[in-house]
């Protein structure tokens, strides 16, 4: 039963920050309905600048987070705008959009190897906040890392205040309004370019703190990238383009991953989760809640 | 006799141009893109090395079965993911060739993921060379044919394909099985000839290189393959003493691409006397036809 | 007169929106027969379904006389019934003359192995396979413009260009999705003249959804009209153009009547 407890909670804080990435996804799908490959270099880019503002520059905790955030957010709206625009105006096919975020992420993390080097990098505990030091409570046989559980709290904080801002402000509206129809919500007067860098200034800026917490609790190294991979297939095992779905999606896949981890193998984890990829998209393509609707001729 | 680093050079291309002469089929031609290719690149390469270093079976044969392993897995695959529409057949492709190579790394029979270390070298210059000629002949011949025609008519307007008739899955799984096939031969190839294989070889950025290949020549076109392919693989080689900065300009050069000409070098023409034919008669008719137009125009206003 | 296609009761749901409901009409063989009704009166559904690209919900599709419900879309083509489509879609980086020579492709056998090898069987068939395709733009009077890349041609031209590559199918049904969308007077006049033509040549029968009703009342010989997705009215040009629920569907009423 402890045992089941604990892999619950590791289930949880991976999930939670597989929740932080995917929705970084999700939304870019939802509007722009293409796979943005870059996401994962904009989330160790955004562990990277948490670093760095901790450590050489010598920020408290949160204003590194901030900058984390605010960079990340930059980083993956520049990129929007000099990779993704031009393919925009051009009405490319989806196929190059997924290619140029490959370009863009073969860059970026290359261009961290060659500049910053490939050697991982660990949070100086000393410089962190209690809350986010190593060590564990325990509730009676039941070790609960803090780490885990400051994870767990600052995603969910995250997360809720996204779903407010989507489904109670006017932005958030019109992001709804344009991933469900581009065209009409232009014509009601919503500009796509606006809602289309909103879209990538927030999911960069989850992104950068996905980043960080993931830096935290391991370490930060220029191949994170590839790792986020994992939250890729959760927003595409929710339903690609939808928030709820990547939500669930992540939760899922970390609670799959960490049991049979837990109980089976660790080495089978990985191939279990691209096996769910796969058998998803086999059974269902869009998704736990995404839609799936006869094309139109 | 050529310098053995030049040699190696040409090895490599030649074997990277089979791979990506089977990608362009797919993904130049029927218009699948593939982001797991890698993955039955690998199959063929440890299939291979299975009938050379365990099973002492000749060299062709394994080759063979290389070609044929890649070709009865892209089947199953196929079968299961290529009525998915665009951007999910290429995830799962994706999930296909990590899950290749995950699956290697955790079989020790092979050498896991440490890697497997002296293979015999079985693969020479000539081999390849003749391989990779066959290969360009074998691509042209089944392009020009009507099967190739109904591979482009799918990549150009699907639905309109299958209102002329063409079983659309069909040709699709035949792109997707020839490419594996193709892609099997070449990682056979390969790891006869570097004598060692690892499964992080064939990762996801591997095939996110034979697909770049493809569309840096330009899509649909069979000469911009070759040049695509001799392109990239010489001029990283050229550089390695740059190393990651290498990449970093080939990551740079990718999005520059994308951005400012996609239809690569060659642009869907190809280099060959009927193709400058066609191109060449393509604008005069249009012209003509344009004057007419202009005529007609110019009548009716008088 | 022999009838070449019946639908029977046909019903199309999307969800819970019904595209199509409950329509029955005949197309004669040998004959020219019509589809008109309001924007999104169900036409274009009608056709998708006639060529298996939507699944039937409920009724049946029989081409002479037996049932093609469920049958894969390339095989109703294969069986003699193809289409253009309203917003045109051809192979737009191919030439006139590989655009039909690509929808020729029925007219030969030779196999996947043959063409690797070039094999006598390749050969043969491939220049009995141009020689169509030269005949057939020949006949619809492309001959002229075979080299250019489709995507350069005049809208007209697509059009042509687009029935000509159903043809080379040897279609027995043709269906014909608003031919003469976007073209003025004079051709729609020309487009009349030669669905005629390629009617009487190929043997073929024709089912044409259209707006201009010039064209309708002036080729067709028989017309079924839809409104929302139901049968409004079934029966000959002079029966339609005198039906009040067809001219009340089309200049409207002070009551819209929306279910059946």
């Amino acid at each position: 039963m402890t045992q089941f407890l604990q892999q619950l909670i590791n289930g949880l804080s991976i999930g939670s920050i597989y929740a932080l990435m995917a929705v970084g996804y999700s939304l870019v799908y939802s509007i722009m309905n293409f796979s943005n490959f870059a996401h994962g270099s904009v989330i160790m880019l955004g562990a990277y600048f948490g670093f760095f503002s901790l450590t050489t520059l010598g920020m408290p905790f949160g204003i590194a987070f901030f900058i984390a955030a605010c960079g990340a957010g930059f980083v993956a709206v520049t990129l929007e705008r000099l990779a993704y625009k031009p393919l925009r105006d051009r009405r490319a096919p989806f196929l190059y959009f997924i290619i140029t975020a490959m370009g863009a992420s073969i860059l970026i993390d290359n261009g961290v190897i060659a500049t910053i080097g490939p050697t991982p990098k660990t949070f100086p505990p000393e410089l962190l906040p209690s809350y986010l030091q190593s060590g564990s409570i325990q509730i009676g046989t039941l070790g609960i890392g803090r780490v885990d559980i400051a994870m767990f709290v600052i995603t969910a904080v995250c997360l809720v205040a996204l779903i407010l801002f989507i489904d109670f402000t006017k932005m958030g509206k019109a992001i709804q309004a344009t991933a469900y129809n581009m065209k009409a919500s232009a014509l009601m007067g919503i500009n796509p370019n606006f809602v289309i860098i909103l879209v990538f200034a927030i999911g960069g800026a989850l992104a950068g703190v996905a980043g960080v917490l993931y830096g935290v609790k391991y370490q930060v190294f220029p191949q994170m990238s590839s790792i986020t991979l994992k939250s890729f297939i959760a927003a595409v095992f929710g339903g690609l383009g939808s928030l709820p779905g990547a939500l669930l999606g992540s939760l899922l896949l970390a609670l799959i991953e960490t049991f049979v981890s837990g109980y089976i193998s660790t080495q089978l984890r990985d191939i279990f989760a691209f096996f769910i990829l796969i058998a998803m998209l086999v059974i269902r393509p869009a998704g736990i809640m995404g839609k799936s609707a006869e094309d139109k001729a | 006799m050529l310098s053995s680093y030049f040699q190696q050079i040409i090895v490599l291309v030649g074997i990277n141009m089979i791979a990506v002469l089977g990608l362009s089929i797919l993904t130049g031609f029927t218009g699948l893109f593939s982001f797991g290719h890698a993955g039955f690149m690998a199959i063929g390469a440890y299939i291979a090395a299975i009938f050379v270093a365990r099973l002492h079976l000749p060299f062709w044969m394994a080759v063979a079965a290389g070609a044929a392993g890649a070709a009865l897995v892209s089947i199953v695959i196929g079968g299961l993911t290529l009525k998915l529409k665009g951007d999910y057949f290429c995830i799962a492709t994706m999930g296909f060739g990590e899950a290749v190579r995950i699956i290697l790394n955790n079989i020790e029979y092979v050498g896991g993921a440490r890697g497997w270390e002296s293979l015999p070298q079985l693969t020479s210059l000539w081999v390849v060379l003749v391989l990779a000629v066959a290969m360009v002949v074998i691509t042209w011949n089944l392009i020009n044919s009507r099967h190739g025609r109904n591979m482009v008519a799918i990549r150009e307007e699907e639905l309109a394909a299958q209102m002329a008739g063409i079983n659309v899955f069909r040709y699709k799984m035949v792109a997707l099985v020839v490419s594996a096939a193709m892609a099997g031969i070449a990682g056979a190839l390969l790891g006869n000839y570097i004598q060692f294989l690892r499964p992080t070889m064939f990762n996801m950025v591997k095939s996110t290189d034979l697909t770049i290949m493809v569309i840096f020549g330009g899509l649909g076109s069979i000469s911009g393959t070759i040049v695509g392919t001799i392109i990239l693989t010489v001029l990283p080689e050229l550089f390695r003493n740059f190393a990651q900065w290498r990449l970093v300009v080939y990551g740079l050069a990718v999005v520059v691409i994308m951005v400012g000409r996609p239809q690569g070098v060659m642009g869907g023409f190809e280099m060959t006397p009927s193709g400058i034919r066609k191109h060449f008669a393509a604008r005069r008719a249009r012209q003509a036809l344009e004057a007419e137009l202009r005529a007609a125009e110019r009548e009716s206003a008088a | 007169m022999s009838t070449i296609l019946e639908l029977k009761g046909l019903t199309k749901q999307f969800g819970g929106l019904t595209a199509v409901n409950d329509v029955s009409f005949k197309v004669a063989e040998g004959g020219i027969s019509g589809l008109i009704g309001p924007n999104g009166a169900g036409k274009t559904t009608i056709f998708n379904l006639i060529t298996g690209v939507y699944k039937v919900t409920k009724g049946a599709i029989e081409f002479r006389g037996t049932p093609i419900q469920g049958t894969e879309p390339y095989l109703i083509a294969d069986k003699g019934i193809t289409r253009t489509f309203q917003n045109i879609r051809l192979f737009k980086n191919m030439t006139v003359f590989e655009n039909v020579l690509t929808a020729c492709h029925t007219s030969a056998r030779y196999g996947l192995l043959e063409s690797i090898f070039r094999m006598p069987r390749y050969w043969k068939q491939e220049k009995e396979l141009n020689e169509k395709a030269r005949g057939l733009l020949e006949i619809m009077g492309l001959q002229d413009r075979m080299d250019i890349t489709a995507n350069n041609l005049p809208y007209g031209l697509q059009r042509r260009l687009e029935i000509t590559r159903a043809l080379a199918l040897d279609p027995k049904l043709l269906l014909l999705d608003e031919p003469a969308a976007g073209m003025n007077p004079d051709e729609t006049e020309q487009l009349m003249r030669l669905i005629g033509e390629i009617r009487k040549m190929f043997k073929l029968s024709v089912l044409v959804i259209e707006h201009h009703m010039d064209l309708i009342m002036g080729v067709c010989e028989h017309i079924h009209v839809l409104s929302f997705g139901c049968t409004l009215a079934d029966g000959t040009p002079d029966e339609i153009a005198n039906d009040p629920k067809v001219v009340e569907a089309y200049l409207g009423s002070d009551e819209e009547k929306k279910s059946c």
